[in-house]
């Protein structure tokens, strides 16, 4: 990607019920330094997050999961996106996430969970070398 | 604290020491580690690398007295653990409240026990009902019982104390702002088996406050201060033997603030707190005897004691000085330890054990009131009973195995930890009264500035992880290809379809009259509540509350009246 490219936009999407926020709203400001476009929501229900996919026409959406409940998020997600002809979007995760629900998601079709003890710098790589490669 | 001739020989010991030490890092040139050139603590503050009389000469004997003793840096009582041990807090909850029944009585069984032997319970509220909703909400869907117990009414509560004596037992009911419906559905039912409010023992968290740094919805920062003050009102008045609010420090720790923004924040949290019950027509006094503390306990040692030590000073000093506090209770800061989840890893879980224990140690020699002791699988679920149980057994090895029970206050005198205590009281002083210049805890809330700082905290934090400068054990140093961890606890999958039927039948079969009644009754009074300001407080929405909760209104149906009238908000913007 050169730098007349225009920027990645991602949106990082946490659920308002779960507090451990800590993590990826560092990950959002380090992605906004990397030169990313960062959108930041909190969300009650999953399809705010397909629609804010739509209205910020993203190309990359995180969801940010510590509380549990992750399943029923990227299920929703996933199948919301197809519907809505946004399935290209590169879908990631982060947060805690059992190993067994992380094989499950990433057979869904989810590119990457970035559990505990990775960092900001890790995902920012991913998302740089799966858009270039994609496009 | 030392005469001249003293103070005068030990500088001179300082002074060879100094050049002696000096001699010894030279050789290292360039090699030699920061910690041995410019040591600091983890909150940042510089120490030194060796203390001396010297070094706490200015302390009079007025800064640290006797266990016991006002300003109480050593301790709230003469005997520390020598006639009681602290409480065993571990939190619990998951799944049915069927199911956390089962680890509160799992674990009472392996010998958790509250003061003087007493049933204690600490309970935390699941997902769902932290969010103000009940199962069958569409948003709940997955989060019912995860990260704490489906528990939505005074039914639930029947199911999950059954057969228990509630005035024989302390119950902390662990939610974040559903605070009013927890305790309404609590007295509620204590009401149903015959008991009134205040033969109830426990804690309601009160925990508007950690809106300022934990990211979730939340009432606005004003109407959530005055749910507070109402609440401490209501309790002063009818439930003398509640504790009303918990400060909760060990969030804005585990949210990346460092050990002296916890402290300094909580005090001038209890500033603003206290001047508005005051405003609502309590005495300082009736205030603030029923507060306790949530405190983190991390991984710097002495950083995380000398904390405690100087939160108990700054805050029996500000308390007596600002406000007039007279009773001794008022004074005292009365400490739940947590030990800090966000230092705890997913990789080589077990090695967390060994983080909790020196965490524990830490807290048992600052001398607090009651230990929630992290399981060591908590970086990748809910613990296993046997990891809960472990925990525990944290606790126990270093109450019963140790002998440090046997003094109070067993650091006090080092010169270190006398001095650092005596730093970190400053500091956290500065922090407050920088809070206090921009108009108090809640405008600082209100405008982003306490967000701001701590997140600015958890990015040096995260920064010195990512560079290898701070260690983190099978993290960023000594990584092992490990098997991903096996057995781990999940909460039955039937359980939320459970917890749907059950609160539909609910709803179904109560008695609809008089919970209509009871709903306008609770929905007039919250619209009332909304234009009040303190003077006007006066239990009147707790009561509604009961009212409400004693005709099986749900967490989500009472919650929802309080998000209408007072706002609801998704938390800071980025």
């Amino acid at each position: 990607m050169n730098s007349d490219a225009e920027p990645i936009r991602i949106l990082l999407a946490k659920p308002t019920h779960d507090c451990h926020d800590r993590g990826v709203r560092l990950v959002a400001r380090k992605m906004r330094e990397a030169g990313f476009e960062v959108v930041f929501s909190n969300f009650l229900l999953t399809e705010e997050v397909v629609n804010a996919v739509l209205d910020e026409d993203v190309d990359v959406v995180g969801i940010s999961a510590s509380s549990g409940g992750h399943l029923g998020i990227f299920e929703e997600l996933l199948a919301g996106l197809k519907e809505a002809g946004r399935d290209d979007t590169l879908v990631i995760g982060g947060g805690v996430i059992p190993p067994d629900d992380e094989a499950t998601i990433l057979g869904w079709g989810v590119s990457a969970i970035f559990g505990p003890g990775t960092n900001a710098g890790q995902a920012i790589e991913m998302i740089r070398s799966n858009l270039e490669g994609a496009s | 604290m030392f005469d001249e001739s003293t103070i005068a020989e030990s500088e001179k010991l300082a002074e060879s020491w100094t050049a002696a030490y000096a001699a010894m890092v030279e050789k290292f040139g360039d090699q030699a580690p920061a910690r041995a050139t410019q040591p600091t603590t983890h909150s940042g503050l510089p120490i030194k690398s060796a203390y001396f009389p010297h070094d706490v000469a200015h302390l009079d004997l007025d800064k640290t007295g006797a266990p016991g003793q006002y300003p109480f840096t050593r301790g709230n009582l003469p005997a520390q653990y020598q006639l009681m041990h602290w409480a065993n807090q571990p939190v619990i909850g998951y799944g049915l409240p069927e199911d956390t029944r089962s680890r509160m009585d799992a674990l009472a069984e392996q010998g958790m026990i509250g003061y003087f032997g007493q049933k204690f319970y600490n309970l935390v509220y699941d997902l769902v009902s932290h969010e103000g909703l009940d199962p069958d909400h569409p948003a709940a869907r997955g989060r019912m019982g995860q990260c704490g117990m489906g528990v939505y009414s005074k039914q639930d509560m029947d199911t999950l104390f059954e057969g228990m004596d509630l005035e024989q037992m302390n119950v902390v009911h662990i939610t974040y702002y559903q605070v009013v419906p927890a305790l309404a559905q609590y007295i509620a039912l204590a009401e149903d088996r015959g008991l009134t409010a205040d033969q109830l023992r426990g804690n309601s968290m009160n925990w508007y406050h950690q809106s300022a740094y934990v990211g979730m919805s939340a009432f606005p920062p004003g109407q959530g201060h005055k749910l507070a003050v109402e609440l401490v009102n209501y309790c002063a008045k009818n439930m003398p033997r509640w504790n009303t609010t918990n400060f909760f420090g060990y969030g804005a720790e585990e949210a990346g603030g460092t050990a002296v923004e916890e402290i300094g924040l909580m005090l001038a949290y209890g500033i603003d707190l206290v001047r508005a019950c005051i405003e609502s027509g309590l005495t300082a006094d009736q205030a603030l005897m029923r507060f306790g503390f949530q405190i983190a306990q991390a991984n710097d040692f002495f950083e995380e004691v000398c904390k405690v030590r100087a939160l108990r000073r700054i805050w029996a000093t500000t308390m007596k000085e600002m406000f007039g506090a007279t009773d001794p209770r008022s004074m005292h800061v009365r400490i739940h330890t947590h030990t800090a989840g966000a230092l705890l890893t997913a990789q080589q879980p077990l090695v967390n054990l060994i983080r909790t224990s020196l965490h524990a140690f830490g807290a048992a020699l600052s001398g607090v009131q009651a230990m929630e002791v992290s399981a060591y699988d908590e970086a990748l679920t809910i613990p296993t009973e046997e990891a809960a149980t472990l925990a525990l057994r944290v606790q126990q090895v270093i109450q019963e195995e140790t002998n440090i029970t046997s003094v109070s206050d067993p650091l006090a005198g080092s010169y270190y930890v006398e001095s650092l205590t005596d730093q970190i009281a400053n500091a956290a002083l500065e922090l407050v009264d920088e809070i206090e210049a921009q108009g108090g805890y809640i405008a600082a809330q209100e405008s982003g500035w306490i967000r701001r700082r701590i997140e600015a905290s958890a990015e040096r934090w995260r920064e010195l992880v990512d560079s290898g400068e701070r260690v983190v054990v099978g993290t960023n140093k000594y990584v092992t290809d490990e098997p991903p961890p096996a057995n781990l606890f999940k909460v039955d999958p039937e359980a939320e379809q459970i917890a749907i039927e059950r609160i539909q039948e609910l709803r179904a079969n109560r008695d609809n009259p008089s919970w209509e009644q009871a709903m306008a009754g609770f929905e007039d009074a919250a619209k009332d509540f909304a234009t009040k300001t303190y003077p006007d407080l006066d239990g009147s929405l707790i009561e509604a509350a009961i009212k409400a909760a004693s005709a099986d209104a749900t967490t989500g149906e009472m919650m929802g009246v309080l998000k209408t009238a007072l706002g609801w908000r998704a938390p800071h913007e980025f």
